[in-house]
């Protein structure tokens, strides 16, 4: 039984270590004090780091037909005050219209209606929050912005379509709260947002 | 640092291939004009290579190009031979330095030579330097400097130090044999930098967004007109009331600050509409003056295209075993750098087609008493801000009847049309794509693509074609296009309530025709204009824009079109009004809308509004697709539509009701808040009023109390709709008076319509 056995000398000599280390009033020089205060808070800054890059998703969340929705922060260029639009003859429901923004002419997509989503009610949709990347870029409708939430990627859960009725590909997940989080870069990737109309 | 030095090298490498193709473009089209005799002033075309030669080897020098700088080396010797008359130019002397000057060409292209073109190039060297008399081939300065090239990896063993600074005017004394003439011209400086064009076509494009800013300074100052002449009417209006007072209220305490700020409210007005109007000129002009000098900028002179037709020609007569030169002239006119770069296409096209088609073979004009070397001349001259531009050949002609029955074997016409064509009617028949008279397609031109894309590219331009053409005499192509790039002019024109942009080149007139004009043949829309028959569409209807069945367009009698054209189509549109034609920035949909039907851009104009810009090709497509339905429109008119008032500050919302209301039968009108639903009711009728609770100004609530305890309008329906729930607020609705309270995140069409419908 090799765990039963003890090495006494070594458990002696180190309680003898201790014993003059205390008698001694150990104290450490600044020197090494500074070095183990600087370990251990490169160390508390490390594991913050790690939590707020990979655990955490930073979401606009915005109310859209009475309901609950966020969008990655990362993909808005800006949210902008819907006072006026002009809508274009011709193109799909989706497409509510163009806007002028600071002199750029910008499309402003109804996702409600992109989504397919049942018209409930009448809502203001007085905002348009513009999403885009290196290749796309629109505005989307939005009642009224919430605010920017930090979520934990753990607290979201998979999709569940029969909760929202968006096609599982354009969203993250929904969490707890049913606050449905959708993936702005699929929604800009996608195809069928686009209109290119031959004639 | 490493980095930073090779980007550097990088940049002065793309610098120097911009400034090697000049040189060489330069020197190629002096001895291509030399070879042929042609040139104005020999001496001084030597004169003019000799110093291209030398800077283009300056400049080799400095981004380490060794093998260019001893080739620049061996023509320039060559042409100093020249210049001090050791040698005379003769026809394999030129083809040898054309020979070379093209070889440099490839090598400043491909940056590098590989390895096995050093034998080219050491070839090409000695013959050059074979061309000197009395300079042996294997002789001392020039055969020591190319071993040495030859030999040694670090370029140029034997050269000064590499300086960027003054690439161009390196000295090399010791290597020029006569270093008096190159330091003369080099001195002088001339006043140019060099700008890359992309930053002046960023540049040209802030110039025309401030056309934007123009615009809008024009619709302030109307705006601001208009609200003092309101200011005035009121006044006056206000001094007849106060005559008629009593002379109690006239001395109230509160009239004497009103009559005291009512003048200086005044003043300060006129002395605001004043200054908006300075401000207006001031920017105008200053904003036409930047857009007209940027444009000046980008104008290029006709020599920079022109220096590739001597060789164009020269290669192409060489294929095709004819003889011909090509002649320019207007070289020093300035264009659109845009404008030159559309037309590069379209006259090499035709300078192509004259050697093919019109030049004849030296035995055959011989024949016909022509000298054996045929003409092509290409003119330019600018009057009336336009350029007219001739390409003309004095070769066999264009037979008439050869294109006619071209075209009729391809189908672009039928035999029976053909006799009412006249002979420039027949000859536009080129421009069709696919007519093509030519039995055999060579690399030449034969596909009958050539004239179809000239007169596309022309026509893009705004500009037009035509030819003329006699048998044995030659054919003469005329192009005629404008000096710059022209700001878009549009028309802008409402249909049902939106606005939109007809261009104003498409629009050849607008017309305000009576009803009974308007004629049904064969179940389509027709109108006379200009004593000719054309067919009439409904914009609206093209665009399937919703309108209300009821609504005609209403100008009383009278019906407004547009007559738009695009190639041969002609139509005209009806629209309900025609606000002018005005200045327009295009603008793109953005990256979502790369393509919609109908629509080829955007354009914002004074009020910030956005207005969409028509696509008439499209237009014309589309609306010959579309069977009209006249007459499904008028049967089902309800005889009096109720009117509604619709009190909604969401534009979302808004836009929502009033196409429920609207789709349902009713006449809507829509406004943003209540303040501006007082005013509406004052100034006309309604049945009903539907109005949202929650708005700045005046919200429902109060909106509701206002119309109550009007003695006019207090049996008004009123139908409140909104997002407040709660028990008190809908309590709050019935005690100021509301017929309806509909909460919005219940609402549906039909519960609206029914309620509307049991009110009215």
């Amino acid at each position: 039984m090799g765990t039963g056995r003890f090495d006494w000398d070594e458990i002696h000599r180190k309680i003898d270590a201790v014993g003059v280390a205390i008698d001694s009033g150990y104290a450490p020089t600044p020197e090494e004090r500074r070095r183990i205060l600087q370990r251990r808070a490169a160390q508390l800054a490390h594991e913050e780091e790690k939590e707020a890059v990979a655990d955490t998703l930073e979401v606009v969340e915005f109310l859209l037909a009475h309901e609950h929705y966020g969008i990655e922060s990362h993909h808005i260029r800006e949210v902008y005050p819907l006072h006026d639009y002009t809508p274009l003859p011709g193109v799909p429901a989706f497409v509510l219209g163009l806007i002028n923004v600071r002199g750029r002419i910008l499309s402003v997509v109804d996702l409600k209606k992109f989504f397919d989503l049942p018209e409930k009610g009448v809502s203001d949709l007085n905002k348009v929050i513009i999403i885009g990347n290196e290749t796309m870029e629109f505005g989307i409708l939005a009642d009224a912005i919430l605010g920017v939430r930090a979520i934990a990627v753990s607290a979201i859960g998979p999709p569940l379509p029969t909760l929202t009725g968006i096609q599982e590909e354009f969203l993250h997940g929904v969490t707890v709260e049913r606050l449905v989080i959708l993936d702005a870069a699929r929604i800009l990737a996608d195809g069928k947002i686009m209109v290119h109309q031959d004639i | 640092m490493v980095t930073r030095d090779a980007e550097f090298l990088e940049r002065l490498l793309a610098m120097f291939k911009v400034e090697a193709r000049e040189h060489l473009g330069v020197i190629s089209a002096e001895l291509t004009k030399m070879e042929k005799g042609v040139a104005d002033n020999p001496p001084e075309s030597i004169e003019i290579m000799y110093r291209e030669v030398h800077s283009l080897k300056g400049a080799a020098r400095s981004v380490n190009l060794a093998d260019i700088v001893s080739l620049c080396q061996a023509v320039e010797s060559v042409f100093s031979a020249l210049k001090n008359g050791r040698m005379s130019l003769s026809p394999q002397a030129s083809d040898l330095l054309l020979q070379t000057v093209d070889f440099c060409f490839r090598l400043v292209d491909g940056g590098k030579s590989p390895a096995t073109e050093r034998t080219v190039i050491n070839d090409l060297i000695h013959r050059l330097d074979g061309l000197i008399p009395g300079q042996e081939p294997a002789a001392s300065a020039v055969a020591d400097k190319r071993v040495a090239v030859d030999s040694a990896d670090p370029p140029i063993a034997e050269t000064e130090r590499v300086d960027p600074r003054n690439q161009t005017i390196a000295p090399d004394v010791a290597e020029s044999p006569d270093q008096g003439v190159v330091s003369g011209p080099a001195a002088s400086v001339t006043e140019t930098v060099r700008i890359s064009t992309a930053a002046l076509d960023a540049l040209l494009l802030q110039a025309e967004e401030m056309i934007a800013v123009k615009i809008a300074t024009t619709q302030r100052m109307g705006e601001l007109r208009d609200l003092k002449h309101r200011f005035d009417s009121w006044k006056k209006e206000r001094q007849r009331d106060l005559s008629f007072a009593t002379p109690r209220t006239r001395a109230g305490s509160g009239q004497i600050s009103t009559e005291y700020f009512i003048p200086s409210f005044g003043a300060r007005l006129t002395a605001l509409v004043r200054a908006a109007e300075d401000d207006h000129r001031a920017s105008a002009s200053l904003i036409d003056t930047l857009l007209d000098d940027m444009k000046k900028t980008l104008m290029l002179p006709f020599s920079s295209m022109f220096e590739m037709f001597p060789r164009l020609v020269r290669d192409l007569v060489r294929t095709a075993g004819k003889k011909a030169e090509v002649t320019t002239d207007g070289g020093d006119i300035e264009v659109d750098r845009r404008i030159l770069q559309e037309l590069k296409d379209p006259l090499v096209h035709l300078v192509r087609n004259c050697l093919d088609h019109g030049i004849e073979s030296p035995a055959e004009r011989e024949k016909k008493n022509k000298p054996a070397h045929g003409t092509i001349r290409i003119e330019v001259a600018s009057h009336d801000g336009k350029i007219e531009i001739t390409v003309a050949d004095d070769g066999r002609g264009i037979d008439i009847a050869q294109i006619v029955s071209a075209a009729v074997k391809q189908a672009k016409i039928s035999p029976e049309a053909v006799a009412a064509l006249d002979d420039r009617e027949a000859l536009q028949l080129m421009f069709q794509s696919g007519v093509t008279t030519s039995p055999l397609i060579t690399d030449l031109s034969g596909r009958g693509l050539g004239l179809a894309i000239v007169g596309e590219k022309v026509e893009k331009l705004n500009g037009t074609v035509s030819v003329h053409t006699r048998r044995d005499e030659g054919t003469t192509f005329r192009l005629v296009v404008p000096l710059t790039l022209a700001t878009f002019r549009g028309v802008l024109v409402r249909v049902a309530e939106q606005l939109f942009v007809l261009p104003a080149t498409n629009v050849e007139r607008v017309a305000r025709s009576r009803w009974e004009e308007v004629q049904t043949v064969e179940n389509r829309e027709t109108l006379v204009v200009d004593g000719r028959p054309i067919a009439m569409v409904r914009l609206g209807d093209v665009l399937e824009l919703k309108v209300a069945a009821a609504r005609q367009p209403v100008d009383g009698p009278f019906v407004q079109v547009a007559v738009v054209g695009a190639a041969e189509k002609r139509m005209a549109f009806m629209v309900d009004e025609i606000l002018g034609e005005q200045e327009v920035l295009v603008k793109p949909l953005g990256r979502q809308l790369p393509r919609v039907r109908n629509i080829m851009g955007a354009t914002v104009i004074g009020n910030g509004r956005v207005v969409p810009l028509l696509n008439v090709p499209d237009l014309l497509k589309t609306a010959v697709k579309k069977v009209p339905s006249i007459i499904a429109g008028s049967a089902e008119a309800p005889v009096q539509s109720s009117s509604v008032l619709v009190v909604e500050d969401s534009i979302t919302a808004r836009m929502l009701m009033k196409n429920i209301i609207e789709s349902a039968g009713y006449e809507v009108q829509a406004v943003v808040d209540g303040v501006e639903a007082i005013a509406a009711l004052r100034s006309r009728e309604f049945d009903i009023v539907v109005s949202d609770v929650e708005m700045p100004r005046m919200d429902g609530f109060d909106l509701t109390a206002r119309i109550r305890s009007d003695k006019k309008l207090a049996d008004l329906p009123v139908v409140l709709v909104t997002a407040l729930e709660s028990r008190e607020d809908r309590e709050r609705g019935i005690d100021v008076g509301a017929s309806a309270y509909i909460v919005k995140s219940s609402f549906d069409q039909s519960n609206l319509l029914e309620v509307i419908g049991r009110l009215v």
